[in-house]
């Protein structure tokens, strides 16, 4: 408490100063976990994250571009917004209410995000064996790629922060073809589902992941505001 | 025969008429039995019924029959009104008597029976979905038939709401006396899901030998195929996923709720007309359908709050794969290749399959073939001691099926993999040993190998090697008569030896440089005595890297005399000359040339050089690409000739180059890459004697002549009054460019002039030409020349090439001195002797001179002064002063300068022809194009005294109308006093003039000054001029916007009186001036 590196008064500043820094050497062995080291990864690790969440937004534009089109009429045009069906609600929806979004915790959330994106990869890449054609396929497992990248990278977050990751159902949810559709337009729906799912659920992780970055400060900050703290 | 069947017949109706007039009176009579009818199904009995009336319903009947007058007659009783009696061979009698009535016999004949076979039932109608197929079972029944019989069924099928016939089959069978189950299948347009579909059938049997009426069996009970709308809760399109050949035809339902409404269906991404099945079930028709995309054409039915659809993938059957190929890359597995053809348009789980299957084990493998490339891979094991393969591929996809066979000895089609890990190691200098890899078993088989040797100075060389095939071994082979210090590449491919099919790849090239070996023979020497003979100078020719064998480090010059070696000297590359002091002494010289490997063997030559008498120098030019060189043979040149010549002209140390020639020689050529036209070329022949060279002639020599590069230098070393004399230069050899022929000098009156063309091409007809052909004489005079003359001199050399560029100069030749003083002298002594007698004459006539001229008493008449004086009244009216005309007195106005511009402006446009008339456009931006019209300084001049506030005149009240657009100006509240003040100025008849003239007559007394001039008025509200001028505040930049106007118009004629032209150009100063004078009345006020 009497460290105050920050005190008008010129004469004490070097001494605040020094004070400041006896303070956190001494502290240094005392502060959990050494967290300074964490926290700089939670920082860092959370605005790759985000920044990931951008780019994957961006690249599943042009992907679903290329996909819807690949699906053919009548999933191509603008105006296609057909009503969600009881069984594409295999696919977690993002579509929760926002409000009752802001009020979970941040663990809530990252479980939530972790969760939805594993779900997601597998029914993406059960698609990925489905595509036609090569080119697409190509995009599909590059897309994939960087889809385990952000669910790595969401769980990395949720380790630094210091929160468990979540039990859930990570492996598959079950044996692709069990659950698959009873006929192609129905998977068609579902690919298209999917999609749509994948950019709303984009959307959000990357609001999600700028508020998380505004509340976890960055690491030098935070070792000196946790050093005031003793 | 016939006419008697005939008259049969006429007397069988006869009968049958009577009989039927007996029948009517038996019908006459109430309660008897009536209307016996017998009908059979079966042919072997009949049903017999009867109607009776209604008293004799109750109780028993007595049945009698009796088939002719033998049998007897059988009777029974029944309570039925119908029996069954076997069917007569012609005719029963049959008695029927009811309680309480009448007996009543009725005699049946056959052809009074109708035959109706017994209705059929359907005994199964199985549905298949996916092919939208019915397979229907019946059974004949052929059993009840005593014999066999041909059928016909009749098929009935039905569909829709209400039911319609979709199709009606004849179906024709043959009765076997055994019960048979007969089966049909017919497949649908429509899917079975989209609509219920019923079936029914009726038989008819076709008894030739029964006479009687023969008739079709009812209908069956209809059975039904119940569609997906009829079942509660289905809904969906159908046919689920279809895959179709293109071309087809298709038909789509949408099976949907009872109150669902459905908006509309597509296919692919077109909306088709949909037909009604039911009121759950719609269908659209797609006829010729396309090839669909890779995920295949949806079909969608919109309904108001969901979509249900289906996809279809229309592709084509596979294609017949061809250029089946197989070929052992190993003898392990065998690759066989194909071209797919025709894509099939089907992908993923629908893609084209292929299988290979050889028929000779019985084997079959499944091909995994990617559809990226052209041509279809798929490997088969080879089989233990089997070398004929059989194989047929197997083409299919949910379309349809193909395939293509190949029999094939694996033997004779091998294709080698790719020789690997090439190494090449050196024997010696010319040889090496190659040794490669190839990945097979090839023991059964010879393999030949191809070599390839190439080098960058010999042509690509092939090799080929034959070695017995081994498993998977290093192969060898040895390459021989390499050069030395080469590098060459190598690389290899493989084969079969016995049957050649393919060679492999070639394998990858290495490199590998041979090691030297000492120079295959002596380098080409001459020598020289050097120009003071002390020495002698040995050149040598470098050898060709064929011949050098390596790189030469140094030649090795000796000297030996009678075995003894006088000098011995090592020069070092790249030297090809060295200098060996001898004195007037001889000796044999030695050269070798020395690589790292050794020395090349010596090449050896004399130094002695024989006395030679009358050598000749010759000239040559060079015909074609060498220079001809020609003697008359020697019969003592034992050892050949020699010619050397020299590549450098001129004093510097040339660089000897040399060529020898046979004895036998005469004439020869000479050839080099280094000889360039305009230079001269020094060849000396040599003769090779026994005891040493001997000169035998020198020829110069031009590869071409070119003409000289400068004119010989020249000066005039003597001029006289008529001659010149000239001397000349030589021309140096190299500026000389070819064999001098001759001199020319042209000769022509003229001054120096740098313009003036070349003497010899100017056609100067007094241009004087002279050549010299004699080339020794270096001087020349030229005669007949004018005196004090300047002459152009030009000199031009020639060869064969052509002529040099002029050399010119100026001369002046001297001039003639008799000539100058005669022409001086003749002239003054005329003058004198002209004087003498002059001065004679006066002398002697003195008297009448004076007499004349100046006599002592003067004569008034001829007196000079009288005459002098009326010659000055006459003649000068300039001086006359007294002269009273009328005068105008001029007057002279002093102006300001800042009014004169407007003024002038004014009356201009005050004239009466000019009744000016101002567009009355409100519009600002209008206005900015719109030209000035200032009326005249005095305006301003109140402007300026006036403060704005009276602006607003009496005249503004009035609106008046813009003669060209004939609508009142728009007036935005805003702007509403600028644009009052823009309205007023408008037009204004001119005929109204006292009246508003009086109204504003307080306020402008600038225009009551106007409305004296007659009738005419300015056409704009000079008050609005103002609203621009600076005084107002922030409005100086709105000067322009305010200070314009359209062009003046007649109130006649509308047109502009003034021309567009003026618009721009006159009016533009006087707002320039106007605009000016405000801003200088204003400034003291800023």
């Amino acid at each position: 408490p009497d460290v105050r590196a920050d005190d008008g008064d010129p004469a004490g500043d070097s001494w605040g100063i020094f004070t400041f820094l006896c303070a956190a050497l001494c502290n240094l062995p005392a502060l959990p976990a050494l967290n300074c080291s964490e926290e700089l990864g939670a920082g860092q690790s959370i605005q790759q994250t985000y920044d990931l969440t951008r780019y994957l937004e961006h690249q599943l534009r042009t992907l679903a571009g290329t996909y819807l089109n690949y699906l053919g009429p009548p999933f191509n045009e603008p105006d296609f917004n057909p009503p969600r069906m009881a069984r594409a609600e295999r696919v977690p929806s993002a579509t929760v209410d926002l409000d009752l979004w802001r009020g979970l915790t941040d663990n809530a959330r990252l479980a939530a995000n972790y969760r939805a994106y594993s779900r997601l990869l597998c029914y993406l890449r059960v698609l990925d064996g489905q595509v036609g054609t090569a080119e697409l396929r190509h995009r599909l497992s590059h897309f994939c790629a960087s889809l385990q990248g952000l669910v790595l990278s969401i769980g990395g977050v949720m380790s630094s922060l210091g929160y468990p990751l979540p039990a859930g159902p990570v492996g598959p949810p079950g044996p692709p073809g069990a659950s698959a559709a009873p006929n192609d337009f129905l998977k068609k729906m579902d690919d298209f589902w999917l999609l749509k799912e994948l950019q709303t659920w984009l959307w959000r992780s990357a609001k999600d992941f700028n508020r998380l970055k505004k509340k976890v400060p960055p690491a030098v900050v935070t070792l000196r505001l946790e050093a005031r703290g003793f | 025969m016939w006419k008697n069947s005939s008259l049969r017949c006429l007397l069988a109706l006869a009968i049958l008429c009577l009989r039927s007039l007996i029948y009517s009176q038996e019908i006459g009579s109430l309660g008897d039995p009536q209307n016996l009818k017998c009908v059979t199904h079966n042919l072997q009995k009949m049903l017999c019924t009867w109607d009776v009336s209604s008293r004799g319903r109750r109780g028993q009947t007595d049945f009698c029959y009796t088939t002719n007058d033998l049998t007897p007659q059988v009777c029974f009783k029944t309570k039925e009104r119908r029996v069954e009696i076997p069917i007569p061979e012609s005719s029963i009698t049959v008695t029927i008597k009811s309680s309480g009535t009448a007996t009543k016999e009725f005699v049946i004949h056959q052809k009074d029976i109708s035959f109706v076979p017994i209705t059929p039932h359907i005994l199964s109608l199985m549905p298949d979905f996916p092919t939208s197929t019915l397979n229907l079972k019946w059974s004949d029944n052929g059993s009840v038939f005593p014999y066999g019989l041909d059928a016909l069924w009749q098929i009935q099928i039905l569909r829709k709401e209400p039911m319609e016939v979709v199709t009606q089959v004849t179906y024709y069978s043959k009765l076997t006396h055994e019960d048979v189950i007969l089966s049909w299948n017919w497949t649908s347009d429509m899917p079975l899901e989209c609509t219920s579909h019923y079936v029914k059938i009726r038989c008819y049997i076709n008894a030739t030998q029964f006479v009687g009426s023969k008739d079709w069996s009812d209908w069956s009970p209809t059975e039904v195929i119940p569609g997906k709308d009829t079942e509660p809760g289905e809904s969906g399109v159908f046919p689920l996923d279809p895959v179709v050949a293109v071309g087809s035809d298709l038909t789509f339902c949408c099976v949907h709720e009872e109150d669902q409404r459905i908006t509309n269906m597509t296919y692919g991404s077109k909306s088709y007309t949909m037909m009604q099945l039911s009121s759950r079930s719609h269908a659209i028709r797609v006829l010729n359908a396309n090839v669909s995309n890779s995920s295949g054409t949806n079909v969608v039915c919109r309904l108001e709050n969901a979509w249900e659809g289906s996809v279809v993938f229309v592709g084509y059957a596979p294609d017949t794969p061809q250029n089946l190929s197989c070929e052992t890359p190993n003898f392990l597995i065998i690759k066989c290749t194909w071209k797919p053809g025709r894509p099939s348009g089907l992908y993923g789980e629908r893609r084209t399959k292929y299988s290979l299957f050889e028929r000779t084990s019985g084997r079959n493998v499944s091909c995994e073939v990617s559809g990226l490339n052209k041509d279809h891979v798929c490997d088969f094991p080879v089989l233990p001691a089997q070398k004929t393969y059989d194989f047929i591929l197997g083409v299919s996809n949910p379309i349809g099926q193909a395939k293509s066979s190949l029999l094939v000895d694996i033997t004779q089609r091998v294709h080698p993999k790719t020789p690997e890990k090439l190494t090449v190691t050196e024997n010696n200098s010319t040889s090496i040993q190659l040794r490669w890899f190839i990945n097979g078993s090839f023991a059964e088989i010879r393999l030949l190998c191809q070599l390839e040797i190439s080098s960058s100075h010999s042509e690509r060389k092939l090799q080929n090697v034959s070695t017995p095939g081994r498993k998977s071994s290093t192969y060898t082979a040895q390459v021989n008569e390499l050069h030395p210090h080469t590098k060459y590449q190598f690389r290899v491919r493989c084969s079969d030896a016995d049957h050649f099919w393919r060679w492999s790849d070639w394998s990858r090239g290495v490199e590998q440089t041979t090691s030297e070996a000492p120079p295959a023979r002596g380098p080409d020497i001459w020598r020289e005595r050097s120009p003071s003979g002390e020495n002698v100078i040995v050149f040598w020719k470098p050898l060709s890297p064929s011949e050098s064998n390596g790189i030469i480090v140094s030649h090795e010059v000796s000297c030996y005399l009678l075995d003894m070696l006088l000098e011995h000297k090592v020069v070092l590359e790249p030297s090809n000359s060295t200098e060996i002091k001898l004195g007037k002494s001889d000796c044999v010289i030695s050269v070798v040339a020395r690589n790292n490997a050794g020395s090349s063997p010596p090449s050896r030559i004399t130094s002695v050089e024989l006395p030679s008498d009358n050598v000749t120098t010759d000239q040559a030019v060079a015909v074609g690409n060498g220079i001809n060189i020609s003697w008359d043979s020697y019969p003592n040149m034992t050892c050949g000739y020699i010619v050397k010549w020299c590549h450098s002209s001129g004093s510097e140390p040339c660089s000897v180059d040399w060529q020898k020639f046979p004895s036998n020689t005469t004439s020869v050529v000479i050839k080099s890459a280094l000889f360039k036209p305009g230079v001269r070329y020094n060849f000396s022949l040599y003769g090779c004697k026994s005891m040493g060279y001997q000169l035998l002639k020198n020829v110069t020599g031009y590869m071409k002549e070119l003409p000289p590069k400068t004119a010989p230098n020249f000066i005039v070393e003597e001029t006289s009054s008529d001659s010149i004399l000239v001397k000349w230069e030589d021309i140096p050899i190299e500026e000389c460019r070819g064999f001098f022929k001759r001199i020319s000098s042209f000769l022509c009156k003229g001054e120096k002039d740098a313009l003036k063309p070349r003497l010899s091409e100017s056609g100067n007809p007094e241009l004087k030409v002279n050549n010299i052909t004699d080339l020794t004489k270096k001087s020349m005079k030229i005669l007949d020349l004018q005196g004090k003359t300047s002459y152009q001199l030009e000199l031009q050399a020639y060869t064969a090439g052509g002529l040099s560029p002029p050399n010119s100069l100026y001369v002046v030749t001297k001039e003639d001195s008799v000539g100058l003083i005669i022409a001086i002298l003749i002239p003054v002594a005329v003058v004198v002797l002209l004087g003498v007698l002059a001065s004679i004459f006066c002398y002697r006539k003195r008297e009448w001179i004076k007499e004349t001229f100046y006599p002592e008493i003067p004569n008034p008449e001829n007196s000079k002064a009288l005459q002098f004086q009326r010659n000055i009244c006459e003649g000068n009216k300039t001086l006359k002063t007294l002269e009273m005309n009328p005068c105008t007195p001029n007057s002279v106005e002093v102006v300001e300068t800042q009014s004169t511009a407007p003024k002038i402006e004014d009356t201009e446009m005050m004239s009466p022809a000019a009744e000016t008339t101002v567009p009355e456009d409100g519009s600002e931006s209008e206005m900015e194009n719109h030209v000035v019209v200032s009326y005249c300084p005095p305006i301003i001049e109140e402007e300026i005294s006036n403060p704005p506030t009276d602006e607003p005149g009496g005249s503004s009240q009035v609106v008046y109308i813009d003669i060209q657009s004939m609508y009142q100006p728009q007036i935005k509240p805003e702007e509403e006093p600028e644009i009052d003040l823009v309205t007023t100025a408008g037009y204004k008849p001119q005929m109204q003039l006292s009246i508003s003239a009086l109204k504003i007559e307080g306020h402008s007394p600038v225009e009551e000054e106007l409305d004296k001039t007659a009738g005419y008025r300015p056409q704009a509200n000079t008050n609005a001029w103002n609203m621009g001028t600076p005084d107002s505040p922030g409005s100086v930049e709105s000067n322009n916007e305010n200070a314009s106007f359209g062009s003046p118009c007649s109130i006649n004629s509308r047109q502009f009186l003034l021309p567009p032209k003026d618009d721009e150009d006159s009016p533009k100063p006087i707002n320039t001036a106007w605009s000016f004078t405000h801003f200088f009345q204003n400034k003291p006020n800023d």
